[in-house]
């Protein structure tokens, strides 16, 4: 019953605020440039008219084409299981750990990648090819950090580390984390595909990275790759808040009150992490492709900086 | 050197090759040339003497001299003169020799030729046809007279052949004519190994409408409405450049006070296209924020057009003879309110981003064309300025106003985006230091001095620099105030080569930037 409440509540609250991340993204930007913008929920209305279309599908695709987006949608969803957005609700989590989250995505990028050679289309196999690239270069830094975490935490399973951190104070005030979450932000722009590593608002094909990959989708299908693009997103935004901004251990009250103030505190972080990306991405223009390895070695020796000084320290905080 | 010397240097080593010299507008100096010689007094002009090919075209001349005409159109950029090199082609002989293999601008022109009139070039290089695709029929040349606009030509199946690479691991990406952007059409192969580009190959032509062939046996006043819509962009420069052609012919001095008008407008539209651009380049490197910096100034900008002449792309501004109303009468404090605004906002927003390292990563060495190449293919413009070619028809042909004015021009040898960026931003201050001494310097008076009467069978060259670069029209009148040729070249033509070229060698993912950079105009190219 417990891990049906779980489930429910990842779901529902991950489903929810995924868009959301994408509308104030926006919406930071469209203020930089001085336009009013979308309002911040305009990707719901798009997810729904997206929705209720037809796709079309190229006739000499096969079913890769036709099954990517459902099973990309899955993967994040599956993913998204494993990342708790609360604490409070931490004691019942279904078994998995971040090894099993990494390639869980990994599975529903290979069949992107392979949807987007599928076609034949100009651009599909170069946002593949591209997408190949920067995920490869970017998988050591995001597993080294999570193996950081995971040696402090004395387990690899998300829920305990995310528990373990409350216990921790402050997680930024030590070099290990600091070094392990700034690793991550690089992180989660590669994988979010935010400049300065993907520009998702450009128009030049030729520039492209993820949006190249699903040029040729539309209608529903269009819809569940948006969604689970935005659903990927979200589960590594959740856990940078969770992990180096947790505030559960604040939260005194116990029950349904608990659980409820915790998610609040959650949407709150999650909205201030998006408003950061969109400020990183004004500040930034995007890197020449053959740079982006720079950023991705930047990334990792943070990572492996991060890790050293878990064994210099020894046994990091505990 | 000289007008004079220059023709003794010819007589003297072509006596017997040149058989007329006339010298027409003061600077245009014409010789015609026996058909077998064209090829040595050519490279001799374009080798020994140094003057570039700045345009080729030809003309259906049979109803006067029962030939075809082909001109080499050669400048002296320091002397301000034009040396055309006249030669008659028979109707049964159809043939020149090409000249593409020394002088290389001479390529495209020469195939042009050859698609609109038939005139084989011979030794050609690459004789492949560039006007028409392969659907054209076989045997039908629109510009030469006899052929009838209203027919209906048959559509011919036939596969397109682009330069093959070969070699492991080298692929085409084909790319367009349809294009993501609100943007013209034009097909891009790209051969590459990877992401590197080995090769680029530009397939336009697609907004080809005949513009030419339309203009011939309309009157000058309706052939003014054509000149004006060449090129959206382009507007004003295309009619002012139509305009001076005209004025030549019928022997008219447009009066000063709308000399000075042109040069506010055709200030005005340069700074508007270069700031176009200038978020174009922005927008590409995802430099969101400066993105909408300049076309917020772009805006600002239309919004003058709109305030000095009622329409903001500057359209019915221009007339033969003058300009059509005196737009400036009680303008000048919009005009500076206007241009002070924009230059500030101009100057902050220039220090941003030439301080943001990042972007200056993105531009500095992207998409370089080499003095050289820009040499040889006469590369014009802000293109070829910032490749060591430093002409400006304001400066080597100066019209209107323009010798009166102060002004520099930049100059940048790098040939890389950033230098294409850096002259757009000097020549947007250029542009707005120019319409602030234009109004404070202009005259009252008059501002149209009609055009009542054109001789039938006149020429002229009508040469502006428009924001692209040097624009030249070309004008052959003829009977009852018609147009009888009407040959239009405008600065895309000679810089889409430089593109490709400056291209090769920098990876995929860059060429929007480096094509943002030049922001040719397919239409401009196509007509």
């Amino acid at each position: 019953m417990n891990n049906v409440i779980y489930i429910l509540v990842q779901i529902v609250v991950i489903l929810a605020v995924a868009p959301l991340v994408n509308g104030i993204n926006r919406k930071v930007k469209a203020l930089s440039q001085k336009r009013k913008g979308a309002p911040p929920w305009q990707m719901y209305f798009d997810l729904y008219k997206l929705l209720k279309k037809n796709t079309v599908v190229s006739n000499v695709s096969s079913w890769v084409f036709k099954a990517a987006p459902y099973i990309v949608f899955a993967t994040a969803l599956a993913g998204a299981l494993l990342v708790p957005v609360t604490s409070k609700l931490a004691g019942s989590h279904i078994p998995g750990d971040f090894i099993l989250l990494i390639y869980i995505l990994a599975l529903g990028r290979f069949f992107m990648m392979a949807a987007a050679l599928d076609t034949g289309s100009t651009f599909g196999g170069m946002g593949s090819s591209r997408e190949a690239m920067i995920s490869s270069l970017i998988e050591p830094s995001i597993l080294v950090s999570l193996f950081t975490l995971g040696l402090i935490a004395r387990s690899f399973s998300l829920p305990e580390i995310i528990m373990s951190v409350q216990n921790t104070g402050i997680p930024l005030s030590n070099p290990v984390y600091i070094m392990v979450f700034l690793a991550m932000v690089i992180v989660l722009i590669a994988e979010a595909c935010r400049i300065p590593v993907d520009d998702p608002s450009t128009h030049l094909e030729l520039t492209m990275i993820h949006e190249a990959m699903i040029l040729e989708y539309s209608g529903r299908h269009l819809a569940f790759m948006e969604y689970g693009a935005a659903v990927k997103q979200l589960i590594f935004m959740t856990l940078l808040v969770n992990i180096f901004l947790p505030t559960d251990q604040f939260i005194t009250l116990s029950g349904l009150l608990a659980v409820v103030l915790s998610l609040i505190m959650y949407v709150l972080k999650i909205i201030v992490v998006a408003m950061v990306i969109a400020m990183i991405e004004i500040k930034t223009v995007k890197l020449r492709l053959f740079s982006i390895p720079n950023l991705a070695a930047l990334a990792f020796i943070l990572a492996f900086l991060g890790i050293l000084q878990y064994f210099i320290l020894g046994g990091g905080y505990a | 050197m000289s007008m004079l010397e220059l023709k003794s240097v010819l007589a003297k080593k072509f006596a017997e090759c040149i058989s007329n010299y006339t010298l027409k507008n003061s600077n245009e100096l014409y010789i015609e040339v026996d058909s077998p010689a064209t090829y040595d007094i050519c490279s001799y002009i374009y080798q020994e003497l140094g003057y570039p090919l700045i345009s080729m075209f030809a003309a259906d001349e049979k109803q006067l001299i029962n030939s075809y005409a082909v001109y080499y159109v050669f400048a002296d950029r320091q002397e301000s003169l034009l040396l055309i090199v006249k030669t008659m082609v028979k109707p049964d002989e159809m043939e020149i020799t090409s000249l593409s293999k020394i002088i290389p601008a001479a390529d495209l022109y020469e195939r042009e030729i050859k698609d609109l009139f038939g005139i084989n070039p011979l030794g050609h290089p690459n004789p492949k046809r560039l006007v028409f695709h392969s659907n054209w029929p076989d045997g039908k040349y629109p510009l030469r007279k006899e052929f009838n606009l209203k027919q209906k030509l048959d559509f011919v199946q036939e596969k397109i052949s682009f330069q093959k690479v070969e070699g492991k691991g080298v692929y085409e990406i084909p790319v367009g004519p349809v294009h993501a952007g609100i943007i013209e059409p034009g097909h891009f192969r790209f051969s590459v190994a990877g992401e590197p580009i080995i090769n680029l190959e530009a397939q336009l032509f697609y907004v080809h409408k005949g513009l030419e062939k339309l203009c011939e046996g309309q009157s000058i006043e309706k052939c003014f409405y054509i000149a004006e819509r060449i090129s959206g962009d382009e507007t004003f420069t295309n009619s002012l450049a139509y305009c001076q052609a005209i004025e030549k012919i019928a022997g008219i001095t447009v009066p000063q006070r709308a000399q000075y008008t042109r040069v506010i407008f055709a200030e005005l539209e340069r700074l508007t296209s270069h700031l176009g651009d200038l978020g174009g380049i922005c927008l590409d490197t995802g430099y969101g924020f400066a993105t909408f910096q300049f076309r917020m100034m772009r805006g600002w900008a239309y919004n003058l057009a709109d305030e000095l002449c009622g329409m903001r792309f500057l359209r019915s501004v221009n007339k033969p003879g003058g300009i059509r109303k005196d737009f400036m009468v009680g303008k000048k404090s919009i005009l500076l309110k206007y241009l002070q605004k924009i230059k500030k906002e101009l100057e902050d927003t220039v220090d941003i981003i030439k301080s943001h390292s990042m972007f200056i990563d993105r531009v500095e060495n992207t998409g370089i064309l080499k003095p050289k190449i820009a040499a040889d293919l006469n590369a014009v413009g802000p293109g070829g300025r910032a490749s060591g070619q430093c002409n400006d028809v304001r400066k080597s042909f100066p019209y209107a106003v323009y010798d009166k004015l102060e002004f520099e021009i930049p100059k940048h040898y790098n040939g890389d985006v950033n230098c294409r960026m850096n002259t757009k931003i000097e020549e947007c201050f250029t542009s707005i230091s120019l319409m602030i001494q234009a109004i404070e310097n202009m005259p009252e008076g008059k501002i149209l001095e009609p055009v009542t009467k054109v001789e039938p069978y006149r020429f002229a060259f009508g040469m502006t620099e428009a924001p692209r670069g040097e624009n030249i029209h070309w004008i052959m009148t003829g009977e009852h105030n018609s147009i009888y040729r009407y040959k239009i070249r405008t600065p895309s033509f000679c810089n889409w080569p430089a593109l490709c070229h400056a291209v090769n060698g920098n990876i995929v993912p860059d060429f929007p930037l480096i094509n943002k950079s030049f922001n040719l105009s397919y239409a401009g190219n196509d007509l």
